[in-house]
């Protein structure tokens, strides 16, 4: 299905997110939206995919004008999104999700659905336990079920927003090549929003760049990276090399100890894990989604009770020791979901502020009014100190995130720290963290990010089926080398 | 949930006041048009009803002061249930809990003589009725944390709970004479009155004002008040940020508890005819629910709180006097009232969903 979108204008208050934007989509071939944090690429799509208005322009599906009241609308003549946070019912199997959106009948016919299930998705090349409950699966299966539930609902046009977050490099391999097959079989106009130029060059066949609304530019792809970024952000970035001054693992003034650790897991367990992390240390935590990574993290933060082993900050045995109360001693975690786990939606940056500090019954507002605009400032922060946390970009909630951690910290334990920021929001952030371990925290960190772990880390866990591997100098690792023990491959 | 604004957002607040006000007074409006729709199809003259509620309700000094001690319990109960909503949760079992109050102050009031210090026998009944409510309210509250129920379904097992104590205490240990109820209290138990003011009682107004104040300092100037409203939002969030969840669950509940145990002491301790003056099995009267109706019209905003509160006390004792003149059932005010919470409700969400479809920028 072809689709072209005219003069599309979209404002937020004085936000012009989309200004007369028009683009074309023909059928067949896989598009990226390239594009930063707050470049205006979710606004559209959401306008694409019926989930908003736009104040003024035109959607042209196939010649036909169409204007949709809703998703459902945009779905019925083939407009499928799939979401970065999946659409699903978590308490539910596979196929009572699948047979969800389809509920026409009032008695659904569960035999034919479950064989129409199958039969999608093995086309697809996707392997789906319909009888599994959706909270079981990785965030890679969800997504499985949901490009299945979108095709057999007769999706013509694929939004992917990005996909390849929180899948291991096995599940994007997958959805690569059934979006390459649907494309160039079926076609099926794909169109991908994504940060990440690796997965564009890898899957895309043109890409369209927005900045600040506009549309700043278009080219077919391969192109050169310098280009997309230059078109990204309008000025030539230089190629990261390796982070300066490693910090070399001296057995000395050990902050963290984790001894003989196993921490339950959903489906697969912490067992036995050993590590020490000493003052000023950066330590990686690679693996596939779902390996083991997140439990020994939380382990460590409090927020999962271990089943055996000890934990010890600076000598202390914390293993009792709850979240608030380790909290008190220096140590802090930042969960990947900003909104939904780090930052209370509703409430303004001066209230965050105001919540952090534990000085005294009352809360003084106009010293509290003060602190978030110091932090506003010094952590560039876009956005006012009344403004609420859920109207930033999402590189400015992780700024906020980073503002409100508290001074002297010694662990600080951070997942997926730059998930879904772009590149420079993301360089900062780590900027940020640096001049943390200067100050001598320990970090450790998840990441779905492999260049992310080897560019910033001092040592890397790889963790494979719950077990975790050692490596104690990345830059001499090759990167088949970790490819090898993440995949669970014995060298 | 909308959760109350924080002083930190002045205008924006001003704001939403005057919204509110908007929609009360658009809900009002509807509601009288309602009535008189009423009446006209009943062949009364809605002019001279309206003369009649207005003579019933505000009419003399004796009427407003009715209103006024009528209003008092619906105030506490009120401002306890807006710390609770503020942290996100339903506490339902207000009713209970004013019951329990009730049922506390009695152990008090009804061992109090003629010679007995009044204001010592009222201070100890009041303190009684915060502890009984807040116990009450604790039940629940433990039951939520520790035992993964509820708080709207462990609120209404626990009404149903508190109200058969009740019975079971009037019809046992104290009973007096053939009728479910308590002997009447003394003197020096009740509430004093203002001399020739109605039923006007000082004390009464002052503590009902007081823990208002109280409430509405918690939530817009205390730190505590800040993470009830934060666990409003989002529970996990605030958790993370350092907030101790499942201890600000417990406290909450018991404030509210408290403030709706000196409701409940207060419909029972008042002289006739704002209430009995002796525990009976349904002293509680609704009055929990009531208040749960109040903070709804008031969209979680405290500062319309009293004022609905006393709306809500007015409207039955002006029906009163309609009943007594032209025989309507006064049953028709609270039809009336729930009508309005509905349309006003009603209203809210709509506020909110054509503020969700106007979108927020990404």
């Amino acid at each position: 299905m072809d689709v072209q979108i005219s003069h599309i204008v979209k404002t937020f208050g004085k936000v012009r997110a989309n200004d007369d934007i028009s683009m074309t989509f023909q059928s067949g071939h896989i598009y990226a939206v390239l594009g930063e944090n707050g470049a205006g690429k979710s606004t559209l799509m959401k306008i694409l995919s019926g989930f908003q208005p736009p104040d003024s322009g035109q959607i042209v599906l196939d010649g036909q004008p169409v204007v949709f009241a809703s998703p459902a609308d945009a779905l019925r003549v083939g407009i499928g999104m799939l979401h970065q946070d999946v659409l699903d019912v978590p308490g539910m199997t596979v196929l009572d999700n699948f047979i969800l959106a389809r509920g026409t009948h009032l008695l659904p016919d569960r035999h034919r659905a479950r064989v129409e299930l199958s039969q999608q998705a093995d086309k697809l090349g996707f392997d789906l336990n319909p009888d599994a409950y959706v909270d079981s699966l990785t965030i890679g299966e969800r997504q499985q079920l949901e490009l299945v539930r979108l095709l057999s609902l007769g999706a013509k046009v694929l939004i992917l927003d990005e996909p390849t977050t929180g899948i291991s490099t096995d599940q994007k391999e997958v959805l690569f090549n059934s979006l390459r097959r649907l494309a160039h079989t079926e076609s099926v106009t794909v169109i991908l929003v994504s940060h990440k130029l690796e997965d564009v060059n890898a899957l895309c066949d043109s890409v369209v760049v927005l900045r600040q609304g506009q549309v700043t530019g278009s080219a077919d792809m391969p192109s050169p990276t310098a280009t997309l970024i230059e078109m990204m952000f309008g000025k030539d970035l230089p190629r990261s090399g390796q982070r300066p001054g490693k910090h070399a693992h001296k057995g000395l003034n050990t902050v963290l100890s984790v001894k003989a650790l196993s921490v339950p897991g959903r489906r697969v367990s912490l067992k036995d894990v050993y590590l020490d992390v000493e003052r000023g240390e950066v330590v990686g935590l690679a693996g596939l989604d779902g390996s083991g990574q997140r439990g020994l993290l939380r382990a460590c933060a409090g927020l999962e009770a271990p089943t055996a082993g000890w934990l010890y900050l600076e000598g202390r045995d914390v293993t009792h020791l709850n979240y608030h109360d380790r909290v008190g001693l220096g140590v802090a975690y930042t969960p990947a979901g900003r909104l939904e786990e780090g930052l209370v939606a509703g409430l303004t940056l001066t209230e965050h502020v105001a919540l952090v500090s534990d000085r005294g019954t009352w809360v003084h507002w106009n010293a509290a009014r003060h602190e978030a605009k110091d932090k506003i400032e010094h952590y560039s922060i876009r956005g006012t100190s009344e403004s609420r946390v859920e109207t930033l970009s999402g590189g400015n909630q992780q700024r906020a995130l980073m503002a409100l951690l508290p001074q002297n910290l010694k662990l600080l334990l951070l997942e997926s720290p730059t998930r879904g920021l772009d590149v420079e929001s993301a360089r900062w952030v780590w900027r940020q963290l640096l001049a943390r371990r200067e100050q001598g925290a320990a970090i450790i960190f998840i990441s779905p990010d492999l260049d992310e772990i080897i560019e910033y880390s001092d040592r890397v866990v790889v963790f494979f089926g719950g077990r975790a591997t050692l490596i104690d100098d990345p830059s001499k690792t090759s990167m088949a080398e970790l490819g090898r023990l993440i995949g669970g491959v014995q060298s | 949930m909308t959760p109350l604004q924080g002083s930190a957002n002045t205008s924006q607040h001003s704001n939403r006041w005057l919204a509110q006000a908007l929609v009360l007074i658009v809900g009002l409006l509807i509601i009288v048009g309602g009535i008189v729709a009423v009446l006209l199809l009943s062949g009364k003259d809605p002019a001279s009803a309206l003369n009649l509620f207005l003579q019933g309700s505000l009419g003399d000094a004796t009427q407003r002061s009715l209103v006024v001690m009528r209003g008092l319990p619906i105030l506490l109960a009120a401002s306890g249930l807006l710390l609770t909503f503020s942290a996100g949760l339903w506490n339902i079992g207000i009713e209970g809990q004013m019951m329990f109050g009730a049922i506390f102050a009695t152990i008090i009031a009804r061992s109090v003589g003629n010679d007995t210090s009044g204001w010592i026998a009222l201070a100890l009944e009041l303190i009684l009725a915060a502890i009984g409510g807040a116990l009450w309210a604790l039940v629940a509250g433990v039951l939520k944390t520790k035992g993964r129920v509820n708080e709207i379904f462990g609120g209404v097992a626990l009404n149903f709970i508190a109200s058969n104590i009740a019975l079971y205490i009037l019809d046992g240990p104290w009973k007096y004479g053939a009728r479910q109820q308590t002997a009447p209290f003394n003197a020096p138990a009740l509430l004093p009155l203002v001399p020739d003011s109605g039923a006007l009682s000082l004390p009464g107004i002052l503590i009902a004002i007081a823990g208002f104040v109280l409430v509405y300092l918690i939530l817009k100037r205390s730190r505590w008040g800040l993470q009830l409203r934060a666990m409003g939002h989002s529970q996990r969030s605030a958790f993370l940020l350092g907030v101790r969840t499942e201890r600000n669950v417990l406290l909450a509940m018991m404030a509210c508890g408290a403030l709706g145990g000196i409701g409940g002491a207060l419909q029972i301790l008042s002289p006739d005819p704002v209430s009995k003056g002796y525990l009976f099995p349904d002293s509680s009267g609704g009055i929990g629910f009531l208040a749960l109706l109040v903070v709804l019209l008031a969209n979680y905003q405290a500062a319309w709180v009293p004022l609905i509160s006393l709306f809500f006390s007015l409207v039955p004792v002006g029906m009163l006097n309609l009943q007594t003149q032209i025989g309507l059932d006064p049953t028709l005010g609270r039809v009336f009232e729930e009508a309005l919470v509905f349309i006003v409700v009603l209203a809210n969400g709509a506020a909110a969903r054509a503020r969700h479809t106007m979108g927020e920028p990404d």
